[in-house]
């Protein structure tokens, strides 16, 4: 882990939300409650924890969409008090925008910057070849499957270098070879760049594949409950990442610990 | 390791081989198959108008007396009179300016406000039980205020038919705008969206199938609001030519009015929907990827 002052803190968070019960009643519900975190310069740090356990909520307040209801989060030193556009985002939901093809998609973040349009282009060709997706470029969103979607997605928050990047579940609703072969792709483009990947999953072996540390959760209303230092060297190779020496034991060790958070409906259900 | 799209061939097939054979028939087929489909609807369109109006030419004075339905050898007998004499086309081009005219500033104006109204949201849930009541009142029933405001010119019927327009643009404006995933804006603003980008770039396309279908809704609502602005007072347009052909119990004379109408609003109509689907290539309703032949 590279050492030095930390990108992203969280000093004693809590975020609270107003609910509506189905009789129309508002009532507020906690989702974060005594939250306390230091992420580091070119980390990958994956938050894990049962559902509704405030891993997004987290997620949400670093990049500004929100702000805690007490306690402060930090970036760079400074709280966080608006839409942070120095972070990445991605989603369960790719967002791409449905009017634009695959290349304008992959533009949108440098238009917004104001860079030339012929720069652009050649950005964009760059990191479209780097993930496969040539003779895409104009397609429109409904026109490509999950995986290229789910691509283009990645290569849209990749291409305008922001700091951190923040990815919700990004590989969620993929089926399992793209989903690995992603992951695969994901590990390559971030290798020696330098960013800090905040990652959430509920995936324990995602969460060991890609990470240097894992943070989980505690059942709702979530608070951290502890941060783990995967034991694995880098490069990985997430295809074998079960045949790795180390990988049975710490895996074992997380899922018991996971497992004390699950509630009994929820292991029944699944 | 620079990356170009130079070798790399995920969509097409390699030259020469059977994969790439295979999409050019398929495109020929395709190609074939595409104009088969638009020749047959054109036919059956031909068809059924053909039809209907042989049941009504044989119909009339057979089944109905022909005094109330008329028939369309009389109807274009009348609308040819009309064109020689009774000057049709002086008195469409004042049907159609009004119609025309208060379509553009009801829509302009709908379509303004509504991006207004739905982007503030304390302004929003100020006003929207005053839109909503305004909607609900008969607005054809304005019209005889109207040419009491603005006189028995053109312009009282520009403002009916505006009025008509305005609130169906309005409502369906606000209805897109409101209706746009909160995802999209989220990731947008982290991705450095200005306010203009988001308006632009985001809401408005997000917007754009709730605005076309208003603004095609609104045609023939339009040439009501002139229309019936002519009934009620004028010594010009169409309406006005309807309304003697009533009085003078002239049934093809009227429908021949009917008649010029239905075309201008579909013309008016076919240019809104080559506007619409110029919009919106990108919608999968719209879209162009279907299964091969």
């Amino acid at each position: 882990m590279p050492a030095g002052k930390p990108v992203i803190e969280a000093k004693d968070v809590f975020r609270a939300f107003i609910a509506r019960a189905d009789h129309g009643k508002r009532y507020p519900i906690l989702a974060l409650q005594d939250a306390n975190l230091a992420i580091e310069k070119g980390e990958f740090v994956s938050f894990v924890g049962p559902s509704g356990c405030g891993k997004s909520t987290l997620l949400n307040m670093v990049a500004g969409i929100f702000q805690p209801t007490a306690g402060e989060i930090l970036y760079k030193g400074k709280p966080v008090t608006a839409i942070n556009t120095d972070v990445g985002y991605m989603t369960q939901d790719d967002n791409l925008l449905p009017w634009r093809t695959l290349r304008d998609n992959v533009e949108v973040a440098l238009e917004f910057q104001g860079m030339p349009a012929a720069q652009r282009h050649e950005r964009a060709a760059e990191y479209i070849a780097k993930v496969g997706l040539c003779g895409f470029e104009n397609h429109y969103p409904h026109e490509l499957s999950g995986g290229m979607r789910k691509r283009c997605a990645l290569v849209r928050t990749l291409i305008y270098e922001p700091d951190i990047i923040l990815m919700d579940e990004p590989f969620g609703p993929l089926d399992a070879q793209t989903r690995v072969i992603l992951q695969d792709e994901l590990l390559k483009l971030w290798d020696g760049t330098g960013k800090t990947i905040v990652f959430v999953t509920h995936d324990l072996v995602e969460a060991i594949a890609l990470s240097d540390r894992i943070v989980l959760f505690s059942r709702a209303p979530g608070r951290i409950k502890q941060i783990y230092k995967v034991p694995l060297s880098r490069p990985r190779d997430v295809f074998h990442i079960h045949a790795e020496p180390e990988f049975p034991a710490f895996f074992d060790q997380l899922w018991r610990d996971l497992k004390e958070e699950i509630t009994e409906v929820e292991l029944r259900a699944k | 390791m620079a990356y170009t799209c130079d070798n790399q061939t995920m969509k097409g097939a390699v030259e020469g081989s059977r994969g790439q054979q295979i999409l050019r028939e398929t495109e020929i087929r395709d190609g074939a198959l595409e104009r088969k489909h638009n020749r047959d609807t054109r036919i059956g369109q031909a068809l059924l108008g053909l039809g209907l109006f042989l049941l009504w030419e044989l119909g009339s004075g057979t089944l109905v007396d022909q005094f109330f339905v008329s028939k369309p050898s009389k109807i274009m007998e009348s609308v040819w009179g009309m064109l020689i004499k009774e000057d049709l086309l002086y008195h469409m081009q004042f049907t159609v300016t009004e119609a025309l005219a208060g379509y553009l500033i009801g829509a302009s104006a709908g379509l303004l406000s509504g991006f207004l109204l739905a982007r503030i949201d304390l302004v929003y849930r100020i006003v929207q039980p005053f839109i909503i009541g305004f909607y609900g009142i008969p607005r054809i029933a304005l019209a005889p205020l109207f040419i009491l405001w603005f006189g028995i010119g053109i312009s009282s019927k520009i403002a009916v038919a505006a009025v008509m327009t305005f609130f169906i643009v309005l409502i369906n404006t606000i209805a897109g705008i409101r209706s746009v995933p909160v995802q999209l804006l989220q990731v947008t603003k982290v991705m450095g969206a200005s306010e203009w980008d988001l308006n632009w770039k985001v809401i408005f396309p997000s917007a754009t199938p709730f605005i076309i279908a208003g603004l095609q809704i609104a045609v023939p609502q339009a040439m009501i609001g002139a229309i019936v602005g002519e009934f009620i007072s004028s010594n010009r347009g169409v309406g006005h030519l309807i309304n003697k052909a009533s009085g003078w119990l002239d049934t093809p004379g009227l429908f021949a009015g009917i008649f010029a109408l239905m075309i201008v609003v579909l013309l008016m109509n076919y240019g809104v929907t080559v506007i619409g689907n110029r919009l919106m290539r990108w919608n999968p309703k719209y879209g162009n990827m279907r299964e091969p032949v």
